[in-house]
């Protein structure tokens, strides 16, 4: 009885792995559809890898240019701000020789009627003070010529404000930097990921940036008042508060 | 009150348009820093400068690292700040408030607004 039931557990367990057997046929080409695709995926992530690495390793000259732009900006702006200087000392030169010029006018102008006065009865010098006055009253240079000189001096000036967008785009490109510095630090990250031997070829390649250096994100060249309008009112607003604080502590 | 104006800034550019519109308003006495390590060694040397124009944004020590240094020393404490900075939001503003800027102004600036920003500083401090 004992046999019989070790030969029904027998034929059991026989039947239990022929189910395993035909579980695996069915698995076998699962897997090796999994094997065919890892296969091909291999090729495909190192193909992934070069290219990551390949950019990683150009981001610092795309920074070192970056950096190249912000140096040549300002380098071009200080030419432009010295040229201005020049123009600058050049409409002050002019404008004293036209000041001294309007003084000499005016002594003239007090001779001549010192003299006219002293000819008041000869008819012909009369005549010619009056086609003198003529002339130069219809044709005033040295007034229209200060008035153009004050025109050139504040247009110039106004460059010079202008100028301020070097350093506002400065501040943008540096934002820049800093972003690209951060996708850098990510595809390194993912690069390491991949290959571990590949460290310290891109430790070789990080930007090297100033760690205290600071930059505004938002930094923008308009003209529109609205974030000035801002601080003044937030300015009035602390002055005042600081203003009543120092009252209260009198009373405290 | 003859002013001797210490401009910090790390552009070269901004700190000769600020000295250029100084020189407009009628001032002519100034000392330059490219930073605020800069300045705070400049502050240490001359006693003569009794106001200060800063940006916020520079490398070793920034504007604001700066104006905090300043209201820590009981020797130039008392110094009138301008803060002039690309820096509009609200939280910066109200940031270099609590580290006791006298007035602020965001570039681009003009020169009435640099007038006036000057002008109600000494007025506050008489």
């Amino acid at each position: 009885m004992k046999t019989a039931t070790n030969l029904s557990e027998l034929f059991e367990k026989l039947d239990d792995l022929k189910s395993v057997f035909r579980y695996g046929e069915k698995l076998i080409p699962v897997i090796q559809g999994l094997v065919d695709f890892m296969r091909d995926t291999v090729p495909l992530l190192e193909n992934i890898n070069s290219s990551i690495s390949e950019s990683t390793s150009k981001i610092p000259k795309a920074t070192n240019q970056i950096h190249n732009i912000t140096s040549a900006t300002e380098l071009a702006t200080t030419e432009i701000l010295d040229i201005i200087d020049v123009i600058s000392n050049d409409i002050s030169v002019a404008e004293e020789a036209i000041s001294s010029l309007i003084k000499i006018e005016k002594e003239k102008e007090e001779i001549l009627l010192e003299i006219k006065s002293l000819t008041e009865n000869n008819l012909e010098v009369a005549a010619l003070f009056e086609r003198y006055e003529k002339v130069t009253k219809a044709n005033p240079v040295l007034s229209p010529l200060t008035e153009l000189f004050g025109k050139i001096r504040s247009n110039v000036y106004n460059i010079t404000l202008s100028l301020q967008v070097q350093d506002i785009t400065a501040q943008q490109l540096a934002a820049v930097n800093h972003l690209i510095e951060s996708v850098q630090e990510k595809l390194s990250s993912l690069v390491i990921d991949f290959e571990v031997t590949n460290v310290s070829v891109l430790d070789s390649t990080a930007i090297q940036v100033p760690l205290n250096t600071t930059f505004d994100p938002n930094a923008r060249y308009s003209k529109s008042l609205d974030q000035q309008d801002t601080a003044d009112a937030l300015v009035k607003d602390h002055q005042s508060r600081t203003s009543q604080d120092e009252i209260d502590k009198l009373f405290s | 009150m003859d002013l001797k104006f210490l401009i910090v800034d790390d552009s070269m550019t901004m700190r000769r348009i600020v000295i250029n519109s100084l020189r407009n308003l009628g001032y002519d006495n100034f000392v330059e820093a490219g930073d605020g390590k800069e300045a705070l060694d400049k502050l240490a040397v001359d006693s003569g400068i009794n106001f200060i124009i800063t940006d916020w944004n520079m490398p070793v020590v920034s504007g604001l690292e700066l104006i905090k240094a300043i209201r820590s020393d009981q020797k130039v404490a008392h110094l009138p700040v301008l803060m002039v900075t690309t820096r509009g939001i609200k939280e910066d503003i109200i940031e270099a408030l609590k580290a006791k800027v006298n007035n602020y102004i965001v570039k681009p600036f003009t020169p009435h607004i640099l007038k006036e920003k000057i002008e109600q500083i000494l007025a506050i401090a008489s």
